[in-house]
């Protein structure tokens, strides 16, 4: 079998624009579930509101779009009340860490047997272009269009510090790291949290100097710093590079979880 | 054999659950409310369910909703705010067609308000608080022993009709103790399964489809988009979005006269009260104190949809008074669907109406 | 195997040109019936994955399958060449 027979094929082509990332995650995702030997009828698909979350609606099982926020909300009822199903969450950068912020540090906290996957296109992208709370200082977008001025949030170091028992992060352009990141978060009993950079062309790349998708695939490329050369920098009182991106398995422990299989 | 015992409203509620089959509960502290989850957070782990302290009611009706579609049967309780925070889930819950029972122990409002003291200022609320067009189910219990009955009815009817269910208690039905008895055996209607090979939302005659559980193979999309008959978004098409909604209208509107459930008290009076909950048991005191004066009295237990039917069992009626704890909620509903004169008794602030306030209404009236 | 880009899915994003370490995409020039430029093949033959995935049983690289945002890129079976007397003609 391979992570082409769980799409829906009678839905695709998708919404997504040309060059979005999220296709690319929905393909690393697919590909983890499916090396887990996983049925079918047993895995549920949840999401909630965004671009991210539509991609629930273009795989084979049952799956649950939900409201904006609360899809780790809604998981947690599934999966507490049928430990026996595999639940992974596809979520967005918006959607988990603005509206669904509380429900994200409390799914940590009580490590529940969940995978999420952070689409993380830093924007809004559905709504069409406002800031996010992973919008990077000084990046355009609609409601910032002076460049933001928000410090943001490192959604890893976020999922760690409330108790995930797995944490790692990648990019789209990583499509073998990811889908391993997302194998070993499937594998891994309790809150496993996996975020993925993702380009957003039509949104993000536009208004802030990414012309095409690949340019933004080339600073995602360029920009990757992975976790081991970023503790060595910081060991050696050595500063990160400027805006870079830093990859790796931050968290990977065996913290009591909830709602795990009987 | 029945059993006797003497308990609190919110227990009675939770005890109702249980029997009903009841094995998921998500919510949030909250008071009137809570002696509903406390009591279903010591009896729900004994019998292998699941009881679980969301972070807010948000996040406790979305549990809620999730459990559901796993086949088992969930509730949650709340009050005041903690409603006003569930109203967009249960829009949710009404379009995806996700059975569970909502409790609300009414308190004072707006806003925190009166946290401790009674009111039944959500009705409207409870029937309209989401936005767009739907129709949802409400009881309102007036004794001990209603909490515990129509909370399972509320099991029922939200399987039967894959809609949330209202239990729409006040604050004086919850704290309030009472003797009750609890029966051996209730009735069950159990959720009807989606027959493999037909569409997950496609309806039959009674325009409730079938229920494709999670977890069974049916690999169903479950969306709160507006969606055809497979499921799937489909948002932009007029007639799928009109379709769908009349759908969501008809199922339960259409059923108004079968599901209706109230009673009546001296139907051939000409001063008809109306009431549900709490002031319900005032105007029976009142007919109580004065057996001779053929007092009328219609009290419903089902409130949403509200049976038009209802109002023709008191045919010689020259005036409708309904005591309520808001301005007039159902007054202004039943005004909707009668000539006869409606008079509004509102009382806000926590009290119940006296018998003899009532009884000065009355006299105005006769 | 035989390479084959979906028309109907794919969206001209070119981010297959960028990824295959055989350089095997190219950016296309002519928009198709939808009106995307979809990538073209330059000698298909030497992906590895065309090559060598019947003999190893699974697929190797695959990296334009992946991170194909469109789920556009497949492999298909080939039909085999069925042997055939050629006359050939001096």
């Amino acid at each position: 079998m391979t992570y082409t027979e769980w799409l829906r094929e009678d839905r695709l082509p998708h919404i997504y624009c040309a060059g979005c990332g999220n296709g690319t995650v929905i393909n690393c995702t697919l590909n983890a579930v499916d090396q887990m030997g996983w049925k079918k009828e047993e895995t549920v698909f949840v999401s909630g509101i965004g671009c991210s979350s539509r991609a629930p609606g273009y795989i084979m099982t049952d799956s649950l779009h939900t409201t904006h926020g609360r899809a780790l909300a809604f998981a947690t009822g599934i999966k507490m009340a049928s430990p026996d199903l595999n639940v992974v969450v596809f979520t967005g950068d918006g959607d988990l860490a603005a509206i669904g912020g509380n429900h994200f540090i409390h799914a940590c906290r009580r490590n529940i047997d969940l995978t999420v996957v952070c689409m993380n296109n830093q924007i809004y992208g559905m709504t069409g272009g406002q800031g996010s709370p992973t919008t990077p200082m000084g990046a355009l977008s609609t409601t910032t269009p002076y460049g933001s001025r928000e410090p943001t949030f490192d959604l890893c170091e976020l999922a760690s510090a409330a108790g995930a028992n797995f944490v790692s992060r990648w990019t789209s352009y990583h499509v073998k790291e990811l889908t391993r990141a997302i194998h070993n978060g499937l594998k891994t009993s309790g809150f496993s949290f996996i975020e993925a950079a993702v380009q957003c062309p039509t949104n993000y790349g536009r208004r802030n100097k990414f012309r095409q998708v690949m340019d933004q695939i080339e600073y995602f490329k360029t920009h990757a710093v992975l976790q081991q050369k970023a503790d060595r920098l910081r060991e050696e009182g050595k500063p990160l590079p400027e805006n870079s991106i830093v990859v790796g398995e931050f968290v990977h422990r065996n913290r009591p979880a909830m709602g795990v299989k009987r | 054999m029945t059993r006797i015992d003497f308990m609190q409203g919110n227990t009675a509620c939770a005890e109702g659950a249980l029997a009903a089959g009841c094995r998921f509960f998500g919510g949030y502290p909250i008071t009137p409310s809570t002696e509903v989850a406390e009591h279903m957070a010591v009896k729900l782990p004994k019998l292998g369910g699941v009881f679980i302290q969301m972070e807010d009611e948000i996040a406790g009706i979305a549990s809620v909703i999730g459990a559901s579609w796993t086949g088992v049967r969930s509730m949650t309780a709340t009050s005041g705010p903690g409603f006003s925070l569930m109203m967009e889930n249960l829009g949710f819950a009404v379009m995806t067609e996700t059975p569970c029972v909502v409790v609300n122990i009414q308190r004072g409002g707006p806003s925190t308000g009166q946290p401790t003291m009674s009111a039944q200022g959500d009705m409207l609320q409870c029937r309209f608080g989401s936005h767009g067009d739907y129709s949802i189910i409400a009881l309102s219990p007036a004794s001990v022993q209603e909490m515990y009955e129509l909370t399972i009815r509320a099991f029922n009817l939200a399987d039967r009709f894959r809609v949330p269910v209202f239990l729409m208690a006040d604050e004086i039905i919850g704290h309030m103790r009472e003797r009750i008895e609890i029966p051996d055996s209730v009735p069950r209607e159990e959720r009807r399964l989606l027959d493999k090979g037909t569409l997950p939302f496609h309806a039959g005659s009674d325009l409730v489809p079938g229920f494709p559980q999670f977890g069974k193979g049916y690999g169903v999309h479950v969306t709160g988009l507006t969606h055809d008959e497979r499921g799937y978004p489909c948002t932009t098409s007029p007639s799928v979005h009109e379709e769908l909604v009349k759908r969501l209208v008809a199922k339960v509107e259409s059923a108004r006269d079968e599901i209706a459930d109230y009673r009546v008290t001296n139907p051939a009076a000409e001063v008809v009260f109306i009431t549900y909950g709490s002031p319900a048991r005032t105007v029976e005191q009142l007919i109580h104190d004065h057996p001779e004066a053929k007092i009328g009295h219609l009290r419903l237990r089902l409130v949403w949809p509200f049976c038009e039917k209802a109002l023709g069992e008191f045919p010689d009626a020259r005036v409708f008074l309904v005591p309520e704890q808001n301005l007039g909620q159902m007054a202004r509903e039943i005004e909707r669907h009668t000539s006869v004169p409606v008079v509004p008794l509102p009382k806000l602030g926590g009290a119940l109406h006296t018998p003899g306030e009532l009884e000065k209404a009355m006299e105005i009236w006769r | 195997m035989r390479l084959v880009i979906d028309e109907r899915r794919c969206k001209g994003c070119n981010l297959c040109t960028m990824v295959c370490p055989y350089r095997i995409f190219k950016q296309g020039s002519k928009p198709n019936a939808r009106g995307i430029v979809v990538p073209e093949l330059d000698r298909p033959e030497r992906c590895a994955n065309c090559r060598l995935q019947a003999l190893y049983g699974r697929t190797l690289c695959g990296m334009c399958q992946m991170i194909c945002p469109d789920q556009a890129i497949s492999w298909q079976e080939e039909e085999k060449n069925e042997p055939r007397k050629v006359a050939i003609e001096f």
